[in-house]
Parts: C-alpha cells; structure tokens; sequence
C-alpha cells in the first residue's frame, strides 16, 4: 500500500446539451475496494467514460498514479492499467468465448502486423502464455465449457462474467467496475468477491459501482455517493449509511 | 475460338479480381470498413506499374515516364522481370500510400461516411486522371504497357513431343488434380441425390450440347434444360448434404460442358477436345508447338493470387487478425483492452489497397492498354458482390465468388451467339439484372454467402504433435491449445 492516491480526479465536469451528467466531481482513490454509489442518473456511469478516455471531460483533471491523463485515449491509459468493465456487458458475439478472452492479455507481440508475417520471436510463446491465462481465467469464471463457443451464445450473468474476466486478463493496476455482478447468480457472486479481494491483497485497486447496499457495506473499505453529477459525500461504509442526505437522496428509511 | 481459350481467359480474369476481392474482404470482411472507392487503389496500381515499365519517349504519350525499369536492369540475367517486379512492387506501394492519404483523415469518421467519402474520393481520382494529361496521358491512356517476359513466349522445349509431354501432361495433372479435389469433397453424397445429379447433369450437358449447334434444335435444348433444372433441385432435395450434391452437379455440368460439347458441337471434334484436355499446350505455338502468352499469364496470375491469399491467410491467423476481427465487431471493446485499434484500420486498408494495386498491375498487362474509363465505381461493386457471393470474411469463398461471378457475367455471353446482334445491349443489362438477382437470393437465403465465415486456427510451431502438452499448467478442463 502507497500513501499517494492511485486514481485523484478533480473538478471534472460534462455535459451533454442541457444535461449537466458531472457537475465537478473530486475525488481520490486509494489502493484497495471503493465503493460508488447513487441514484439511477447520478452520473457514475459518465464518470468512468470521462476518466478512462470514451468521453473527454467538460473540465476538470484526472491523475492516475501520478500521471495526468486527463483527455488520453482509452488504449493509452488502459495500457498504463486503468481498465473498466461496461455496465451493459459488450461481448464480441461472433467470435468465441476464448477468442475474446484472447484480446485480453497485454504485449502480446502477435498482435503487430511484421510479426504476425514472420512468427518467429515470441509469437508462439506469447500466444501459449496467452492461451493459458484465458484457460486459466475461464476455468475460475466457470466459462470453460464454452470457450468454443461463439460469445453471442452467452447468457446474460455469463457475459458479465467473461467481461470481467477479460478486464482481469489485462493484469490492471486499478479497475473500475460498472455493477459487475448485476444479474450473476449468488454462488459465483460469492466466489468474485473472494477473487476481488484477493487480488486487492496483491496490491490491485477497486472502485465498484453497485446499487446492493448490503454487499457495499460487507466488501468496500471506503464508499463514495454521488448525487446529480457531485460528489455527495465519502467515508467508512457505516458513516456513509448514516449520513442523513444519503438516506434522502438515495438509500431512502433506513432498514 | 475453343474453350479452352474462354477458359484460360475467365480463369486469368478470376485471378486478378480474385487478388482485388482479397484486398477488399480484408478491408471489409475482416477490418468492418466499407471502403467504396477500392478500385482507386486498382487504378493506381495499374497506373504505377505501366509508367514504371514501359519504355521512355513513347510517341503518342505525353505522361510521366516511361521509366523502362526492365530494360535498365536487363543487363543481368533475369533483370528485366526483376524489373518488371519492382514495378508491380511500385504500384503496390503507391496503392497503398495514396490510401494512407485517404484513411488517416477518413477512417477517424463513422463507417457510413467512410463509404461515401472513399466512393466520392475514388471518383475524384479517376477524374484527375483523366483530365491531367501530363499525369497518365488523360483520357488516351496507355497503349504500350510493358508484357514481362514476352520475348521468351511462345516458350517452346525443343522437340514437338517434348511440348505435348511436359505442357499437355501438366494440363492433364492439373485436371486430374481437380476431379479428385471435388470426387473427395462428394465422396459421401447420399446415392440417390448423386444419381438423379448425374442423370441431371448428362440432361443438362446434352442440352448444352445442343444449345451450341443453334437452329431449331434451341427449343429442343431449353426443354431439355428446364427438365434438367427439375431433376436437379430434385437432387438437392434428397440428398442428404445438398452442397456436395450441388458441387457434384457443379462439377459435372462444367466438365459435361468442356468434355462433351466439343464432341457435339465443333466441326472439328478431337480438335477442339485436345486443345480443351491439353489446355496448357498450343500445338501451333512455334515451330514445334508449345505455351503461348496467355497461359503463361494465366499460371502467372495465379500464382500471384495463390500468394495473396496465402498472405491474407498468414495475416488472419494470428493475434493481429483476431484483433482486426474485433475491431470489426465492436471497436470500443479491442480498444477497452489497450489496442491502438486506429492504427490496425489503416494497416488493413494499406494492405488491402497494396492487394489491389498488383491486381491492377496484372490487369493492365493483360490488356496490354490502360484508360481512365476501365475504372468506374462498378469495378469496386462487382468485388463487393463476389465477396458477399462467396462469403464475407472468408478468404477462400471470396475467391469462389469472383469465380462464380465472372463465370455468370462472362459465360452468359455465349448467348449473345443464339440471339439477334441487336440485342447484344439488352442481354448485357440482364446479365446485370440477375446478377443483381442472385445477390439478393444469396442475401436472403444465405446472407453469409456460399461459405460463410471462415473458420480460424493459429497454428503454432509444435503444435500437433502434443496438442496439450502446455495444458498440464492450466487449469482443469481449459484447452489452451486447439
Ligand atoms: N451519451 C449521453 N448522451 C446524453 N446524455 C447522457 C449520455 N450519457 C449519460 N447521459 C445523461 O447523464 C446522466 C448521468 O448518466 P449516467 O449513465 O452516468 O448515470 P449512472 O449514475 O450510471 O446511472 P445508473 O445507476 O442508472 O447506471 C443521465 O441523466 C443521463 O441521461
Ligand atoms: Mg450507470
């Protein structure tokens, strides 16, 4: 654990037409599971388009490990390991499961046009390594049944599953999660969270937009609420559900 | 003029479109981008390469060049195909760089505008081209577009039977070859369906027959021909694999076609047959017979589209390829995993104009002349329809479909014989219109073509032999390697 935030984004605004979506939202983001929450329309959704290239900001800055970034291009800062799951899962339906989960892995030097002509060099090493990680990978997610099959066969918990399994493979610093476990049944909701944690043991980093209170509460150190494009308010995750605002603008009586 | 001379001709056209239609299904098939103004980068190979290579001070030719790069290297041995080669190799790179021009500011626009741009921009080429006459020469063009090699042809070996041996014994082998390709693709057709196919392809091949001796017996023919049709959709109704009984049909009906009808129809019969069989061989080419220029192109032509396909194939089956598959499929997503996929939509379309521009290279050679008006947008719509009659993103259906599609549109014109010559215009506007028929049957019927997408395999070195011996890392269940 480092003391400087992982992820600090300050004043970031955007708009679209009429609709202010962030309306100067700071925020940092230490190493571990942060918890993002908020209404249906708060803008949770447009804050990690803005801060992960899909969209560029209104205004505002957003530093990532110390580098600002603020405007990048996705690739770019996926590579420095900044990676975020869609919250409507977007799978590449005509190709396999395992061909998407191939896409994943970073360097793979396949992936450049000479190399592709000459093989040689680690072509067939990187490919092998990059094989066992997406078998390895669908194996935990329990895709491996259907790693042939084309990914538009999936069904709807399964693609979030191999969406988040994708992300995983890209061996990201930080991930930003857009309510990754909507629709998964318990047993393997169970078994995420443990992977989730386990790898914020190794030093990897969560922010996890979920609208079930209960398992914010359980698996986040640190919750934020946003309201109408702001930052509401941020803390422990049983202050955060005390806090009377929170309780007005989102949570409703509390149970 | 005997089949075989149709045929040495279709096929050598296949080849070249078959090369154009590669470039595009890996722009389009692959890559996802429509890219309308394809046959700019066919023009401009062609262009490129005739200028590199014919000879200086042409009268009649007030354009750039010619720069004779075979005659300047023909001072080693074997220097003017080299020569020649690198002016294929020119009008690929100018191909491709032009396209550089069109992508770097287009391929940033949404796909639909990427079309109408690239259609509008193929345009604008054409017309400059054809109003700079400093450029190519303007409309006039090209006449005296350098032949490679055509000093050595007709290449003969010596003796008479020398020839027959060696050039009617490769033709032989090669139509061999291709009967035991289609018989091993058949072998398991239901007995039945292959039956009622053969009885339907003798109908079919002696209606044929008959239909080239004209006159009354015409009638006879289409009847017979109708009936032909019947049985055969009776055929592919009862076996049990249609598309093999349909190859099967297929086949037949061609070899009935080029066998048969010369023993109807020609007024010398084994004449017309030798020359079909020994398709490779002109016993009046030369002294003592031998390969005349066109064939020569042909193996040429083809063996170029073997290569691009070979390469096509190569780049495909990597991680690069599957990364352009992606691309292709949702562009967010490779992008969401840190693939510059930017710079992946202008290799694809480097590649695939560079595909284009030896196309045209081989196109201009085989009509030995180059004018702005052999380049209109339909040239890029005719690769369009053959790729999706073949089978969108599937490299060897796409050569499939420039086959089947030139055989329609150039094989029709053998009706042009049985009608009146004032209805040459019209039966040239019905080849289009069931073209435009078939495309729309294919559509609807089979919208991923006569083959579909191919399928996908990264072999890697090693890999047979043990195909899980990586897997004992993985985790149970998982096959890393397939
Ligand atoms: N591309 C867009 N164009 C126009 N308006 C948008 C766009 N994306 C988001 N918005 C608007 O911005 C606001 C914030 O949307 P956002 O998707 O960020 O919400 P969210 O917090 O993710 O909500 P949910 O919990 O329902 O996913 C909404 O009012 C939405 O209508
Ligand atoms: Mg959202």
């Amino acid at each position: 654990m480092t003391d400087d935030p992982i992820l600090s984004v300050s004043g970031l605004e955007k708009t679209f037409g009429g609709i202010t979506a962030l309306d100067g939202v700071d925020l940092t983001v230490d190493q571990g599971i942060t918890g993002l929450i908020g209404p249906n329309g708060a803008g949770k959704t447009t804050f990690f388009n803005c801060i992960t290239g899909y969209l560029a900001p209104d205004g505002g800055t957003v530093e990532f490990q110390g580098d600002d970034v603020t405007g990048n291009r996705t690739p770019s800062i996926v590579r420095e390991g900044l990676v975020r799951t869609f919250q409507i899962p977007r799978e590449l339906e005509n190709m396999t499961v395992r061909e998407n989960l191939l896409l994943a892995p970073g360097g793979q030097s396949g992936e450049k046009l000479g190399r592709a002509w000459l093989r040689g060099g680690q072509f067939a090493e990187d490919e092998r390594r990059s094989r066992r990680e997406a078998a390895e990978m669908a194996a935990f997610f329990e895709l491996d049944h259907l790693l042939d099959e084309p990914a538009g066969s999936l069904s709807g918990g399964q693609r979030k599953l191999l969406e988040l399994a994708r992300v995983l493979l890209t061996e990201p610093e930080m991930v930003l999660l857009d309510e990754p476990l909507a629709g998964v049944n318990p047993t393997l909701e169970r078994k995420i969270l443990e992977r989730i944690h386990e790898l914020e043991s190794q030093g990897q980093t969560f922010l996890f937009v979920e609208h079930d209170i209960e398992l914010i509460m359980e698996h986040c150190d640190h919750v934020v609420v946003m309201h109408q494009g702001q930052k509401l308010t941020e803390g422990p995750p049983s202050a955060v559900r005390s806090d009377q605002r929170v309780i007005d603008a989102y949570l409703g009586e509390e149970i | 003029m005997a089949l075989a001379d149709f045929a040495v001709s279709l096929l050598t056209f296949v080849a070249i479109y078959g090369l154009f239609a590669l470039g595009l299904n890996l722009k389009f098939g692959f890559t996802g981008l429509i890219d309308f103004g394809h046959v700019a980068y066919f023009m401009i190979g062609g262009y490129v390469t005739a200028v590199l290579t014919m000879p200086a001070q042409v009268t009649g030719y007030d354009g750039l060049g010619g720069y004779a790069l075979p005659e300047l290297l023909a001072v080693v041995p074997g220097g003017d195909v080299l020569g020649w080669l690198l002016g294929v190799a020119g009008g690929m790179v100018a191909a491709a760089l032009v396209s550089l021009l069109v992508g770097v500011p287009t391929l940033r626009l949404r796909e639909d505008y990427l079309a109408i741009t690239a259609l509008g921009i193929a345009t604008i080429l054409n017309e400059v081209v054809r109003n700079e006459t400093w450029l190519f020469n303007g409309p006039f063009g090209i006449r005296t577009v350098h032949q490679p090699a055509s000093a050595a042809f007709p290449l003969g070996l010596g003796s008479f039977i020398l020839n027959l041996v060696v050039f009617g014994g490769l033709s032989v082998l090669v139509i061999a070859y291709a009967g035991y390709r289609v018989g091993s693709y058949v072998k398991d057709v239901d007995t039945t369906g292959a039956a009622l196919g053969l009885a339907s392809v003798l109908v079919l091949g002696g209606s044929i027959g008959a239909l080239t001796q004209g006159g009354p017996l015409l009638f006879v023919g289409v009847g017979l021909a109708v009936a032909g049709v019947a049985v055969l959709r009776e055929a592919v109704r009862r076996s049990i694999e249609p598309e093999r009984t349909l190859a099967l049909v297929v086949a037949l009906a061609a070899a009935a076609w080029y066998f048969l009808q010369p023993l109807l129809a020609a007024s010398n019969p084994t004449v017309t047959l030798q020359t079909n069989v020994m398709f490779l061989f002109d016993p009046v080419a030369g002294p003592n017979g031998g390969l005349d220029y066109d064939r020569f192109f042909m193996l040429l032509s083809l063996a170029f589209l073997a290569g691009g396909y070979w390469w096509c194939q190569r780049t495909i089956n990597s991680p690069y390829g599957r990364v352009l598959r992606a691309v292709r499929d949702d562009e967010d997503v490779p992008r969401a995993l840190g693939k510059e996929t930017f710079r992946y939509k202008i290799q694809a379309l480097l590649f695939g104009s560079a595909l284009a521009g030896a196309a045209g290279s081989l196109y201009t050679i085989h009509l030995g002349f180059i004018s702005p008006d052999q380049f209109g947008a339909m040239i890029t719509f005719f690769a369009f329809a053959s790729v999706i009659i073949g089978g969108t993103a599937n490299n060897a259906g796409v050569v499939l479909g420039t086959a089947v599609f030139w055989a329609i549109n150039s094989g029709t014109q053998f009706l042009n014989d049985y009608f009146p010559s004032e209805y040459a215009v019209k039966l040239a506007a019905a080849r289009l219109i069931f073209i435009g028929v078939l495309l729309i049957v294919i559509l609807y019927y089979r919208p991923e073509g006569i083959l579909g997408e191919q399928d996908y395999d990264i072999r890697l070195p090693g890999d047979e032999p043990a195909p899980s011996r990586d897997d004992t890392a993985a985790a149970p269940g998982g096959d890393a390697d397939d």
